[in-house]
């Protein structure tokens, strides 16, 4: 009778380890639009609403935690802060020239009435899910191909660039964002610096690194980076030129010179994120979606 | 664990509850620094109530629904999970649950042990960006993090699941013989 119960024990763990296995090997080596991942897409699309309801009621908790985190944090870096503080007013010479700069700036992102980019329509999602280890930086939002997303469109917020939709369903839509292993985005450092690929570190949620730089180019902090919107042929880059993502932390030449690469803060509080714009290609955004962003008739 | 249609539609409601509450609740706190990971520390608390083959299968669905909600490749958390749920379940059937910081002290190991495990698959199968060592201060602060949240959760999910639970039967009052016209006065 123990004998068997081992038995049947043992079975069981094995036949869910070799389930598990064949279960990842298919989902590599099948295309986007295999079986797998339409089931998967079947059990999102079910999960979806329930997701945004919970989302929703749970709003308060979530709050109440930021809250208490705030504090407890906010209590350790009173004195950085007010280090921080006398810095700063050194600085504040140098942002009014950066005012300047920021308005030119704004005219090159031309900004549309719907507050689109580069000719895109924008659509106003909200964040609903996210993923909890650090190897996924991903979110889900609460719009899809219904209401115009389309795969690869990228997602912003009025801080910058949060990433890109790399999946979408009917009614929601996976954004993988720039901290997870699998981005990269071309970047340029302004006004006239380098252009490079923005990538992440896992594990560092608060911190990007500009890679591939030129050896002999000269970057300092506080530099902005922008998308840098290539074109060659009939290719173009996922991200329009101009998209804010972060500026220059740290920049010793010594790692500019081994490694070619500098450290670069994002904007965005990637960890923060409610609300996001995706910017779709032109039409794509349906009357659902206009409705949402208060555009209706 | 005596297995009845209504005990596995109760796992299962446990199940969906601690995913969704993974994925719009606890993903998006920060507590210490690091984000609670609910789902290992609730599998722990099936296997421990279920034994191996009930931790081995909510550990598999578990992950399962992640990663169809997130979206992501499918059975890498299944994987890792169905190994957390087993190992608690083996840990019940080979010993007694006598002091009260077992549970926790499961969850800690065995989420801290799911979390090297998953950095281990990940790596396996290819990262394309450099790996902080804080990686490695993450996973801790979760098993620590686990330690917490299996105190209040490990006696909730008990008390869901009592009327499977063999020494959960509720037991009968001991009725003391009485005597007619005596008194204890």
């Amino acid at each position: 009778m123990y004998r068997k119960q081992v038995r049947r024990r043992r079975a069981v763990l094995v036949l869910l380890v070799i389930v598990s296995l064949i279960l990842l090997s298919t989902h590599f080596s099948e295309g986007s639009s295999g079986p797998l991942h339409g089931i998967q897409r079947g059990v999102a699309t079910i999960l979806g609403p329930i997701e945004e309801g919970a989302d929703r009621a749970l709003k308060p908790v979530r709050d109440m935690f930021d809250w208490f985190g705030e504090t407890f944090e906010a209590r350790g870096e009173n004195e950085e802060y007010q280090e921080e503080i006398a810095d700063l007013r050194e600085r504040v010479a140098e942002a009014e020239s950066a005012v300047g700069e920021n308005r030119q700036f704004r005219k090159l992102l031309q900004l549309g009435p719907s507050g689109g980019i580069d000719g895109r329509e924008a659509v106003t999602a909200r964040v609903i899910a996210r993923s909890p280890t650090v190897w996924y930086s991903t979110v889900t939002i609460d719009r899809g191909s219904s209401s115009g997303l389309d795969t690869d469109d990228p997602v912003i917020t009025g801080d910058g660039l949060v990433g890109r939709v790399t999946e979408t369903t009917a009614g929601i839509a996976k954004v993988t964002l720039i901290t997870d292993h699998r981005s990269a985005v071309s970047a340029k450092v302004l006004p006239d610096g380098p252009s490079g690929v923005i990538k992440p570190e896992v594990g560092e949620a608060g911190e990007l690194l500009l890679d591939f730089i030129e050896e002999d180019s000269d970057v300092e902090e506080d530099q902005m980076v922008v998308t840098a919107g290539w074109r060659a042929g009939r290719l173009t880059s996922l991200f329009p030129y101009g998209i804010e993502i972060g500026n220059v932390t740290d920049a010793t030449s010594d790692e500019q010179e081994t490694y070619q690469r500098v450290h670069v803060r994002p904007f965005v509080d990637l960890r923060e994120l409610d609300y996001v714009r995706v910017l779709t290609e032109p039409g794509n955004a349906g009357d659902e979606s206009r409705a949402a962003n208060g555009e209706a008739g | 664990m005596i297995l009845t249609w209504q005990i596995v539609a109760r796992i299962a409601l446990l199940l969906v509850a601690a995913v969704i509450l993974q994925l719009v609740l606890f993903s998006e706190i920060s507590f210490l620094g690091g984000t609670p990971a609910l789902l290992p520390v609730m599998v722990v608390c099936l296997g421990l109530l279920g034994g191996a083959v009930v931790g081995a299968v909510c550990g598999f669905a578990a992950g399962l629904l992640l990663d169809s909600a997130l979206l992501q490749t499918l059975g890498v958390t299944s994987l890792v999970l169905v190994a957390v749920g087993y190992l608690a379940g083996r840990y019940r059937e080979s010993f007694e649950i006598s002091n009260p910081f077992v549970p926790p002290g499961l969850a800690a190991g065995l989420t801290l042990f799911g979390g090297f495990s998953f950095a281990a698959i990940q790596l396996m199968l290819g990262v394309d960006a450099p790996v902080s060592v804080l990686v490695v201060r993450e996973v801790i602060l979760q098993s620590i993090l686990g330690f917490i949240l299996a105190i209040p959760l490990y006696p909730a999910v008990r008390w869901v699941l009592r009327p499977a639970l063999v020494e959960g039967t509720p037991r009968r009052r001991r009725r003391f013989p009485v005597t007619l016209g005596a008194s204890s006065r």
